[in-house]
């Protein structure tokens, strides 16, 4: 069924090239990233090297050798979207899927940043799927140049590009050094990409991509907690501590902020904020989450255990510029 | 699937006991630090629950890719690194998914469909094609 919608609409419709072409003189010179590496595809293996086109330039030196057991599907003769990102994720980069409009793509590669793309050259009914690397383009003669297949320069009209495009659903990556952002990412979408970094344990990756999210959303708690929960899995305290706190003081009403907020303070001997920060996430949710009220017994435990004035305290001086309010430095000690 | 189903039981005891120790990688090392994933997922009630659904998924997956050619010694991390719903996907639609994998092969079908498109105005490939005015 999909088939026959595909073959009806692939006909017909460019609605997006007539929408760029129409606005052609956005752009009115051509753009190439002339210095995005080329490896010429081996049997079935575009997948690897169109993602190892895209790591290069991302930091990462890997060949699309290496990449062959990360991706290849040996039955289907190819390689799957899901992998692709995931292997990307592998060498602790951030696969960014782009919305799916030529405009999008075309934002991103004028930024410098080449896109992956999957495309269907074949037609529905005979698929015949394929990833290339988009590297350039130019409006006034309408085209888009491509690193495929065993062209390094694969010159294509918008028309037949958004047709190929299209029946692969649009589907469009951006993959870049950790802590830049694509131009045009979008908050929520942006951190969901970042969070299965934590999962392969890439936190150096993680909280470059959580620091990089909050310069461009500076309220975004997810990542916050996600900068603070990196840091912390990092062993860097102070640093999680940081933005634990400026996450419950710029969302007191976030129990996570508090509780996690809590957990550092309490690691670092302060155990008497920490029971107050626990407590603050006990009485915003914790009839909803048995874990908040976890975390407050835990604290209360270790207060009844410590002798007064004997806990070892780390105190972490916040940098200037964390806070506007001034507060009284402390200086990192032992007592 | 069917035999998947029989084994799912004494199975998921072993897996819920890993579940527990995989759900200490991370912040999670103390009694309850909130993950960063809880906090996009913002599902955390479920989350118990469909953590060990998930993981239970993924041994599916695994399976998938190893009959599908992929080596044993790859499997493993090609798996860890999908996301609980990405997983999901791979398990209830692999064999629909598209694999992008070979253009060369198909050139030659290609180039007579778009011959032929090209010369009804649908395509613009080939230059030595006589095109309609078009843009």
């Amino acid at each position: 069924m999909f088939a026959l919608l595909a073959l009806a609409g692939c006909a017909s419709s460019i609605p997006q090239t007539e929408r760029v072409l129409a606005d052609a003189h956005a752009y009115p010179k051509p753009v190439e990233l002339a210095t995005v590496p080329f490896y010429p595809q081996e049997a079935y293996q575009c997948g690897p090297a169109a993602l190892a086109m895209l790591l290069q330039v991302a930091g990462v030196d890997i060949s699309p050798e290496q990449l062959v057991p990360q991706v290849y599907l040996p039955s289907r003769e190819g390689s799957l979207q899901i992998e692709m990102l995931a292997a990307a994720r592998r060498q602790g980069r951030v696969p960014y899927v782009l919305s799916p409009h030529l405009e999008t793509l075309l934002t991103e590669v004028a930024s410098g940043h080449p896109v992956l793309v999957l495309q269907n050259l074949g037609l529905s009914w005979y698929p015949k799927w394929h990833y290339a690397v988009v590297v350039g383009f130019n409006l006034p003669q309408g085209e888009l140049i491509l690193r495929s297949g065993l062209e390094a320069r694969h010159v294509v009209p918008l028309a037949t590009f958004e047709r190929t495009w299209a029946r692969g659903r649009h589907w469009a990556v951006v993959i870049l050094p950790p802590g830049r952002l694509p131009q045009t990412a979008e908050e929520t979408p942006y951190l969901a990409a970042v969070v299965p970094l934590e999962r392969l344990k890439h936190w150096r990756e993680a909280s470059q991509s959580y620091e990089a999210a909050l310069k461009r959303w500076p309220k975004s708690l997810a990542a916050m907690l996600g900068l603070g929960n990196s840091h912390y899995a990092q062993g860097e305290k102070c640093e999680a501590l940081w933005a634990f706190r400026r996450a419950a003081r710029e969302h007191p009403g976030s129990a996570a902020a508090h509780n996690n907020m809590a957990h550092v303070m309490a690691e670092l001997g302060d155990l008497h904020n920490a029971e107050k920060a626990a407590l603050r996430a006990v009485e915003l949710e914790g009839d909803k989450q048995p874990i908040y009220r976890q975390t407050l017994d835990d604290i209360r435990r270790q207060l009844a255990e410590s002798a007064p004035g004997k806990t070892p305290r780390v105190s972490c001086p916040e940098p200037a510029g964390i806070r506007r309010k001034s507060v009284a430095h402390r200086r990192a000690d032992i007592r | 699937m069917q035999s998947f189903r029989r084994l799912a039981k004494p199975v998921s005891y072993a897996l819920i006991t890993g579940v527990l120790a995989l759900s200490l990688h991370g912040p999670a090392a103390r009694a309850a630090m909130v993950s960063t994933d809880q906090i996009v997922g913002a599902q955390q009630s479920q989350q118990d629950r469909s953590k060990v659904v998930a993981l239970l998924t993924r041994e599916d997956v695994k399976t998938a890719l190893s009959s599908r050619g992929v080596s044993t010694a790859d499997v493993q991390a090609r798996v860890d690194a999908m996301t609980d719903q990405e997983v999901h996907a791979l398990a209830t639609k692999l064999d629909q998914m598209p694999a992008g994998g070979d253009a060369l092969g198909v050139l030659v079908l290609v180039f007579i469909i778009l011959l032929i498109t090209d010369a009804m105005g649908i395509t613009d490939i080939f230059p030595f094609v006589k095109k309609p005015a078009r843009r």
